[in-house]
């Protein structure tokens, strides 16, 4: 092995890891709707991207980083609006309504941004995609330090949110015993809109993310971080947010190296085939909860 | 008194003339087209712009008269669209719906090699051949632009550019004025047939031009990270490096080219990236970048065109592929004619005959840009030139000798 050869390697992994973040963002979005309602929501990423579209409304009027703003708000409407149509009024003790009700949600959002954009690529304002900082041979893209960094606050501040906070009291609780939560008087309703409304913020920020990080939005995002954030729920155990977080950073530089070594046509063999040994050997995932829900 | 016999006599006239105007109305003719493509879905882009440019220059014939049917009569020509969203299975469809309908003579379409690939398996292969019980029903495809694909069936046609032509010319154009560029590096969007076809082509040529080609950089349709392959790119530092992508990965890997600092003398692009979706999302990061194309409004014709399909919505715009629709509908006008097309419901199987029978027997169309030649197997020999990206608007760069 030439110097050249490791220094892309590691590099291929250093840039595969920093990208995880943003599939971290998404899997923390997805865990965080399982943990409190043991419900998968497909359309997660569809609406996270659907909201740094909607950002996009405001890109002239205000600077770069309250388009990220915007985007964080537009993901909370959004995530509030799916669970009203996709979860509210549906019977959810039957697993499949939900899951296909957010089938429908994904295929409808991704065909209503076809629709507006006619499919056109749009640029997305990205933030420090002039700041890169070189360590030696190294290259570090600042704006996917960024996103790094944000996927590591939110996590601190989720898990304050959900320890330290009335809201994240309710929704503990709501998680573990909803029959005994309403009892003590506590709206399962108002806590599971107020998980999607929190989610939503987070996908908003990691639609907008993603933009940034590729420096342009198309429908054509929606599915392959779909698939992403779902082996990243998985793979970090179903309901851990920091399980989300590390496996976020995993999987994208398992799937970066992978594209380093074997090549497009089969990089994503080898994430799926992860996947499938995590499923077998540790189905609970990286931060399973050692016992059961209470 | 007499103010009442005025207002019931003119009262009078009017129903008169409305019922008769209604008649005539009723009487009116119509002639359908029938299209078909991706409408819907992330590339539903190209069919929007195909039934847009279809619609346009229907109205340009109907405002002269419409259409002269085998019989004598005139008739309107309306334009029919079906979504196939890109896919297989869905373009079958839509051509079996079609094919099912009385009044179905032609059909324009699909816009995606994918889908035409299969669509043209289910067409009868040789006409005439009893033992074949595939469809006989004409299609003439403006879009899909995967090379060959018209020899799969004798009831398909197509007017698109022959892009081995356009690369083979852009690459001679290249050796001539700067012979400074020795190597090559390509980058290919492998998962989609026409950007995957087009890249041999793209390779060939180059190689066959004297370039050394050092590699090549993969990826596919909807990838989001491409550092690994722009750094492949780097690694490499070829002086023309050709994108064949579609605008998305087009745009994702320009950008990422720029982080890198990627600069290679002479940057060339797919022909479907030609379009204001490659501008509107990276327009700084493509200054400079060369695609050939058959469609630049650089004709009084082209520029008619173009302000026809703004003017019916100004959502839309022409580019190389809807073009072409817009060329088909005013090439079946000319067969419908030619070919005394009767257009009703008891003549219809003879009259798909009649009009593949006319699409077969053409030697030479009018296009946008000039005239258009065929060949043996169906295909298209269009005018083409080299456009370039410039601020933000495509600029021509150079009109090759054609």
């Amino acid at each position: 092995m030439d110097l050249l050869y490791f220094l892309d390697l590691s590099q291929s992994i250093i840039d595969g890891v920093l990208f995880g973040a943003i599939y971290s963002l998404i899997g923390i979005g997805f865990t965080l709707i399982f943990g409190v309602m043991h419900k998968i929501n497909l359309s997660y990423a569809a609406a996270s991207i659907g909201a740094a579209y909607l950002s996009l409304l405001v890109v002239s009027a205000v600077p770069a980083p309250l388009v990220y703003v915007a985007a964080a708000i537009m993901g909370g409407v959004l995530g509030w609006l799916v669970y009203l149509i996709c979860f509210r009024f549906l019977p959810l003790d039957n697993p499949l309504a939900s899951l296909m009700s957010t089938v429908g949600m994904l295929l409808a959002i991704e065909e209503l941004i076809s629709h507006v954009t006619r499919g056109m690529p749009l640029n997305f304002p990205a933030l420090f995609a002039s700041t890169n900082i070189e360590l030696g041979q190294y290259f570090i893209r600042g704006d996917l330090l960024f996103v790094f960094v944000l996927g590591c606050v939110a996590m601190v501040a989720l898990m304050q949110l959900l320890k330290r906070t009335r809201l994240g009291l309710a929704t503990r609780a709501v998680a573990q015993q909803p029959v005994a939560a309403q009892l003590c008087g506590m709206s399962v309703n108002t806590t599971n809109a107020s998980t999607f409304v929190i989610a939503g913020f987070l996908g908003g920020t990691a639609g907008a993310m993603a933009g940034a990080a590729i420096g342009v939005l198309s429908p054509l995002m929606t599915l392959p971080l779909t698939v992403k954030g779902l082996v990243v729920t998985v793979i970090g155990g179903l309901g851990s947010i920091p399980g989300a977080i590390v496996a976020g950073l995993i999987v994208g530089g398992v799937e970066n190296l992978f594209q380093f070594l074997r090549g497009v046509s089969e990089r994503d063999i080898y994430v799926m085939l992860m996947l499938f040994v995590f499923l077998v050997f540790r189905p609970g995932g990286l931060f399973s909860a050692p016992g059961g829900r209470d | 008194m007499i103010r009442g016999h005025q207002l019931a006599g003119a009262t009078l006239a009017a129903t008169i003339a409305l019922t008769l105007s209604t008649a005539a109305f009723a009487q009116e003719k119509t002639f359908k087209i029938y299209g078909f493509g991706a409408k819907s879905g992330v590339v539903g882009i190209f069919g929007q712009q195909s039934e847009v440019a279809m619609q346009a220059a229907a109205a340009m014939i109907n405002k002269t008269g419409g259409v002269t049917l085998g019989d004598g009569s005139k008739a309107k020509l309306v334009v029919e669209y079906l979504d196939d969203r890109c896919t297989a299975e869905e373009g079958i469809n839509a051509l079996r719906r079609i094919a099912a309908q009385n009044d179905a003579v032609v059909a324009v379409g699909p816009t995606c090699s994918n889908v035409a690939e299969p669509v043209f398996g289910v067409l009868q292969k040789k006409v005439g051949d009893a033992s074949d019980s595939g469809l006989q029903f004409p299609l003439y495809t403006d879009v899909a632009a995967k090379g060959g694909l018209a020899a799969m069936s004798q009831w398909a046609f197509r007017n698109v550019p022959s892009e081995a032509n356009m690369y083979k010319s852009i690459f001679e154009w290249v050796k001539t004025t700067r012979p400074d560029l020795q190597t090559f590096w390509g980058g290919v969007e492998k998962d989609f047939a026409h950007s995957n076809a087009t890249f041999n082509v793209i390779k060939a040529q180059a190689g066959n031009t004297g370039l050394q080609v050092l590699g090549q950089s993969e990826w596919l349709l909807n990838d989001i990270n491409f550092s690994n392959q722009v750094r492949e790119m780097k690694r490499a530092n070829a002086d023309l490096v050709a994108i064949s992508a579609h605008p998305f990965t087009t745009c994702g890997v320009l950008k990422e080219m720029a982080r890198q600092n990627v600069k290679p003398k002479m940057l060339i692009g797919l022909t479907s990236s030609s379009s204001m979706e490659t501008l509107q999302g990276c327009a700084a990061q493509a200054e400079g970048l060369i695609i050939p194309t058959s469609f630049a409004p650089v004709t009084d014709e082209a520029r008619n065109a173009a302000a026809a399909v703004q003017a019916l919505n100004p959502k839309y715009n022409m580019d190389l592929h809807n073009a072409a629709a817009f060329e088909n509908i005013f090439t079946l006008k000319e067969l419908i004619e030619k070919q005394k097309i009767m257009g009703r419901p008891d003549t219809v199987q003879a009259d798909r005959q009649k009009m593949r029978d006319g699409l077969a027997a053409m030697k030479q169309t009018t296009g946008l840009l000039g005239k258009v030649g065929r060949t043996e197997d169906r295909e298209a020999i269009k005018p083409f030139l080299f456009v370039q990206a410039k601020g933000g608007n495509w600029t021509v760069a150079h009109t090759p000798a054609q």
